[in-house]
């Protein structure tokens, strides 16, 4: 089956349309056929009971809004996240204009920069950090499908970055 | 019955996963557009050195220009951010402060690309002058519509604030809106890499 698949090499095996749908729905279902037959419970966030401890629609209603403020940074943790993003772009430009720098080094620096700063954001300013991990599931499961099509993509149509 | 009202009102706290059903229904939409997007820059990479037509890429980028355009929009999460802040500690006038510093980074970050877009036009890359002008443009350009959906959002945010109607309770909306704004910019955190700086 192996031998099959892989006969044209990695390359032949991406050049066949038909797996270009059949490699991302194959990973989805593992992740899926994992997570149900994982030995462990998934922790969603215990349901809140209307009405358990506030009196009235105001206490509710300031209860709700504190509870989505808990645990978020400081706006002086935000200004310091700000800054640190910032000097990463000042590094990224400087790397640009660094001469005799080799193609592949200077994609790798230039890629995980880039990642560290797209961690950064989603972490601290879009609070995946502090908030469900319902919500990190999602969007990483988004990302996984988006380096999927990428990957997929660039290896049957040959494209390169470097 | 007050109380089951309120809980209705705020939304949240009769769904099966204990979390608000607007919020996670602004995650999955920016799942989605993760693939949106995915397939632009997918697209792009293709294609931004098959043209037989029209400038290249080296020579018509402004690295600087597009650096600073970059720092602003990344400045502008950070401004949205404390709206955010602002909000969540009922300090209206704050929120009203930071929500139209961000629109106006938004702004400037548009017209910036107002401007790359016609040196571009200028210099003979066009929408259908080459693949590369193709891909390009709609890449860059679906983003910026997507920044000028967030800033006509942002906006419509601080008159309601002018109305008296953005008060600590509706920290929910102003926290939404800054998801899709810090999306908004952590996909240009990425174009800027792959189409900008690595033009290989």
């Amino acid at each position: 089956m192996l031998d099959l698949l892989l006969a044209g090499g990695v390359k032949g095996f991406f050049e066949n349309p038909g797996y270009l749908l059949g490699v991302p729905l194959i990973a989805l279902g593992v992740i899926g056929a994992l997570l149900v037959l994982a030995p462990f419970e998934l922790a969603w966030p215990v349901r809140r009971q209307a009405g358990a401890g506030a009196g009235t629609e105001e206490a509710e209603t300031d209860t709700h809004v504190e509870a989505l403020a808990e645990g978020h940074p400081s706006p002086e943790m935000y200004i310091k996240v700000g800054l640190f993003l910032a000097i990463i772009t000042a590094i990224e430009v400087a790397l640009y204009y660094i001469p005799g720098f080799a193609d592949g080094a200077l994609l790798g620096l230039l890629l995980a920069l880039s990642g560290l700063k797209f961690v950064v954001v989603g972490l601290w300013f879009m609070h995946l950090r502090f908030d469900s991990g319902l919500f990190s599931t999602l969007f990483t499961g988004g990302m996984v499908l988006v380096v999927m099509l990428m990957f997929v993509l660039l290896s049957t149509l040959g494209a390169s970055l470097v | 019955m007050a109380v089951q009202h309120a809980a209705t009102e705020v939304g949240h706290l009769e769904t099966s996963t204990g979390l608000d059903n607007r919020k996670l229904l602004m995650w999955l939409f920016l799942a989605s557009e993760c693939l949106f997007f995915g397939g632009l820059i997918g697209t792009y990479l293709l294609y931004r050195n098959s043209s037989v037509a029209g400038p290249a890429r080296v020579d018509i980028y402004d690295i600087p220009f597009t650096s600073i355009s970059s720092f602003i929009l990344l400045m502008s999460s950070v401004t949205m951010v404390l709206a955010l802040a602002a909000i969540q500690r009922d300090d209206r006038r704050g929120v009203q402060i930071w929500l139209m510093a961000t629109a106006l980074l938004g702004m400037t970050f548009l017209a910036g690309q107002a401007f790359e877009f016609t040196v571009f036009y200028r210099e003979g890359l066009t929408l259908s002058s080459s693949l590369f002008g193709t891909t390009f443009f709609v890449l860059t350009g679906f983003h910026g519509a997507h920044v000028s959906v967030g800033v006509l959002i942002l906006l419509s945010l601080y008159v309601m604030g002018t109305q008296g109607r953005l008060t600590k309770k509706q920290s929910l909306n102003v926290e939404l809106v800054g998801l899709y704004w810090h999306f908004v910019d952590v996909v240009w955190i990425v174009i800027f890499t792959l189409v900008y700086l690595i033009q290989t």
